[in-house]
This record gives structure tokens, C-alpha cells and sequence, in this order.
């Protein structure tokens, strides 16, 4: 009954779940294309695969299939993010006030793209996307702990790029 | 703190005591200013439905699942894995190495993909693969071979005994049982013998008689002297120089009461047998009979 077979099911899986494969892949390579591709990969296989996947096993196969596209075959670039900030840009604030917060943004940005691309990715994954450290963890493959410990040296990283110590 | 506090503090799971030491520490601003514009990150934009059309149209269609019953349906089935089984063995005798080998009083040139040159001695074979050259220079050799390499990449040979790799130049090697012998006329040559690595520069050799490395004068020619059909020796066995006699003219040589140990040092022509046997007869003191393809050497009993 419960199939990803049937067309329902696997579309609301896609609905569900092909933003985040986007962006997981876009956090390690910095390259939206692949990332496009990679999710639509991703879904063939689930689809061709479809009657040996549960469905509460599709999304770490999903994971799986993306990233293994991948592994090792491009090098990663530049991560560019957008930054959901409207109160800022129509707000009365200072104009040094709005430069700082460029400054800093430029900063966060260079940090971002120097970090390990495994610390990228968890950073990331919950901040834009608000994963928990649990999924994040099932995503990746690897326990909560290890997740813990990537979010915090990705931490301390940034900050310490980010005041220059 | 805790191990990873940065972590559970982002994730709220920091103790109010926690919490609380943490705020007082100087990064503290600093965290709480990354936590806040982190939060308002963005990831470039992704249209689901797009996405699902487009997987829907291009790559799954709109029918995939249901597949017509078709009274060839057993015959494709058939024909499919024909066809496979075809493509599959073109395919790997495609890949087959190349090889190449020499009967006894036989010999051979060969000109590699990348215009490198062997000259394959009496009674040897290499193989190579034709297919991956470009990707890997390695040959595999049994007998003997001098080998001009054209510059490049590493160029291996590897035989039961040892492996040669050098990267442009001139080399014999000689892989006959119990005998390994390599030696450098230009450039140099790197000899792998029981996982010991020897630098060989141009003009001289690397010889292992018997499991045992022997100290080997230095080749005073350009290239090996049976590239012109004479075979050299200096302090070799007796029964290696024989062997080589056999291969050079396919015979069969025995002997009677000959040493086979005495060291020999001469040369034998690789065309007159007759010259030949003079050659290995007259400084080792024994006598030696022909008869069709059989040689028997003999020494007469000292009294």
C-alpha cells in the first residue's frame, strides 16, 4: 500500500525531500548545477529503485545516491549564499551600521567557503535548513556526536576567521 | 563545559548553569552574532515543482512502470543477452595483453605504441597491453630483451624476479631460470630485486646468479653484444653459457665430466656453431662432439 512506487507517495517524498538534496549538495560543492543534476539522479535511482525502498528509508537513500554522484570527481567551489535580510535593507538604521553588517557578512561568507566541506555542510544543513543534529547525523551517515563535534569546530572556526584571531 | 558546547548551545541544550558561565565568557557577542545572521542565510533558490516536472518528463516519462506484453518479449530477452555476451568478450579480448615470444635460434623486434623498441633474444616473450599504454608503460618479460625506451612516462618491466622501471633509455634484461641479470647502457635504470631498490647509472649491471648478488664488470659496449649475434660472458657458469648455446641455435647440449660451475669469460658467435663451439671448448679445455642437433661436450679424465 505504503509503495514509492505509487506516483503519490514518490511525489510527496520529492516535495518533501529534493530541496534539502539540493542544498546538501550545493553546501559541498558550491555548484548549483550539479546540485540540480544530482537531485534529479537521485530520484531516478529512487524511482528504478523504488520497489526495494521503503519509504521510510528513501530519504537516507536519497542522501546516499547523491552524494556517492559525486565523491571525489569535482572540486569544490565557491559557496554563494543569499541572506534573507528585508528589515535590514528598508530599515532607518546608521549607514555605518549597514556597512558593518556588509562587512561582516563579507567576512562570514569567506569563513564559510574556507571551512572543511563536512563542517560546511552541518553548519549549514541547520542553519538554513533548521536539520536537527539527528538528521543531519542520519544524512551523513556518522553519529549525533560526530555531527556535535563538526558543528562545534565549525563554530569556533568561523568566529575565530570572522574577529581575526 | 561540556564537550562540543558550542553545538548544544546552539541546539538549546546547554544547562541553565552552563548557559549562564557561558554568556559571562568574552566570545560570547561573538556567537550570538554568528547564531543571528546564520540564521538568516539563504540557499540559492530551488523551484520543487520544476524539478519534479522535469523528472517526470525527461527522465521517468509518463508510463514507466507499465510495460506492454509482447510475444518477442522471450526472444528480445534472449537476443539481449547474445548481444551482451558478444559485445563482452570483443570487448575483453580487446583488453588481452599483447604478446609476443621467440622459439629457440628465433629473433624478434618489436616497436612499442609510443615508439619505444624491444629486441627480443632466443627462447623469451614479452606482453604489454596496446589498449593502456598511454596510461601505463609496463611490460612483462620472460628471457631476455634489450629494451631502447623512448622518454616518458615510467617504463616497467616486470619479471618473476625483479621489476626495471626507468623513464627514457637503453637496457638489457635477462630473466632465465636461476639468472637475472639487468644491465644500463643509457640514462638510468631502477631495479626492484626482493623488494630492494637499486639505482643502476649507464654502463653498469645488476646480476643475481642463483639467489646470490654478484658483483658484474661493467659493460663496455653500447649494446648488448647478442643485438649483433655474439653472446658475451664474463665469469659466467659454465651451464648458463650452455644454455644460452642451446637457445641460440636450438640444440640440445649435454655433457660428461664438465664442471659446470667453472666460471667461463668469452664470447660465441650466434650464427656459426662451429666457431661457437670452438669458442666455449678451447679456453674451458674440454672437447665436444656434434652430431645433428645434440652436442656433447666432454673432458677427457685426467689421469
Amino acid at each position: 500500500m505504503n509503495n514509492v512506487c505509487e506516483e503519490q507517495v514518490f511525489s510527496s517524498v520529492f516535495k518533501a525531500n529534493s530541496k534539502t538534496v539540493f542544498n546538501y549538495i550545493y553546501y559541498k560543492f558550491g555548484n548549483e548545477e550539479k546540485a540540480h543534476d544530482a537531485v534529479q539522479e537521485a530520484f531516478v535511482k529512487l524511482w528504478e529503485n523504488c520497489a526495494k525502498v521503503a519509504p521510510e528509508k528513501a530519504k537516507s537513500y536519497l542522501y546516499t545516491v547523491a552524494n556517492n554522484l559525486y565523491l571525489n570527481v569535482i572540486k569544490a567551489e565557491k559557496v554563494r549564499l543569499k541572506y534573507a535580510s528585508p528589515s535590514l535593507e528598508h530599515s532607518n538604521e546608521s549607514p555605518e551600521f549597514l556597512m558593518e553588517e556588509k562587512q561582516y557578512k563579507e567576512k562570514l561568507d569567506k569563513a564559510l567557503n574556507d571551512l572543511p566541506e563536512n563542517q560546511r555542510t552541518t553548519f549549514l544543513l541547520n542553519r538554513i535548513d533548521g536539520k536537527k543534529y539527528a538528521e543531519i547525523a542520519e544524512m551523513e551517515g556518522v553519529s549525533v556526536k560526530a555531527i556535535e563535534k563538526r558543528m562545534h569546530l565549525a563554530l569556533k572556526a568561523l568566529r575565530e576567521q570572522i574577529d581575526g584571531i | 563545559m561540556q564537550e562540543n558546547y558550542l553545538a548544544k548551545w546552539l541546539s538549546g541544550e546547554l544547562s541553565g548553569q552552563e548557559l549562564e558561565e557561558f554568556k559571562k565568557s568574552e566570545a560570547y557577542a561573538s556567537y550570538q552574532k554568528l547564531k543571528e545572521v546564520s540564521g538568516r542565510l539563504e540557499a540559492p533558490e530551488f523551484d520543487v515543482d520544476q524539478a519534479l516536472m522535469q523528472l517526470k518528463n525527461e527522465r521517468i516519462g509518463e508510463t514507466p512502470k507499465v510495460i506492454a506484453l509482447h510475444p518477442f518479449k522471450k526472444f528480445l530477452r534472449v537476443a539481449a543477452v547474445i548481444a551482451l555476451l558478444l559485445t563482452g568478450s570483443y570487448f575483453y579480448v580487446n583488453t588481452l595483453d599483447e604478446s609476443i615470444s621467440t622459439e629457440y635460434a628465433e629473433r624478434s623486434q618489436i616497436t612499442l605504441p609510443d615508439n619505444s623498441e624491444i629486441i627480443l633474444n632466443a627462447g623469451s616473450r614479452v606482453s604489454f597491453s596496446e589498449k593502456n599504454w598511454d596510461k601505463k608503460r609496463s611490460v612483462a618479460l620472460d628471457g631476455e630483451a634489450f629494451f631502447k625506451v623512448a622518454k616518458g612516462e615510467k617504463f616497467t618491466v616486470s619479471t618473476s624476479q625483479g621489476t626495471v622501471a626507468v623513464l627514457g633509455t637503453q637496457f638489457n634484461v635477462e630473466n632465465r631460470e636461476g639468472f637475472f641479470e639487468v644491465t644500463c647502457y643509457e640514462g638510468l635504470v631502477s631495479v626492484t630485486y626482493n623488494d630492494t631498490e637499486t639505482q643502476l647509472p649507464a654502463g653498469t649491471s645488476f646480476m643475481v646468479i642463483d639467489g646470490a648478488l654478484i658483483a658484474s664488470p661493467k659493460p663496455n659496449t653500447a649494446q648488448p653484444s647478442w643485438v649483433n649475434n655474439e653472446s658475451s660472458f664474463e665469469s659466467i657458469p659454465l651451464g648458463y653459457v650452455l644454455a644460452e648455446l642451446e637457445r641460440q641455435f636450438n640444440i640440445e647440449v649435454k655433457t660428461q665430466n664438465v664442471d659446470k660451475n667453472l666460471l667461463f669469460t668469452g664470447t660465441f658467435s650466434n650464427t656459426d656453431i662451429n666457431m661457437a663451439l670452438k669458442s666455449i671448448s678451447t679456453p674451458s679445455r674440454i672437447n665436444y662432439k656434434l652430431e645433428g642437433d645434440n652436442v656433447l661436450f666432454y673432458a677427457e679424465k685426467t689421469p
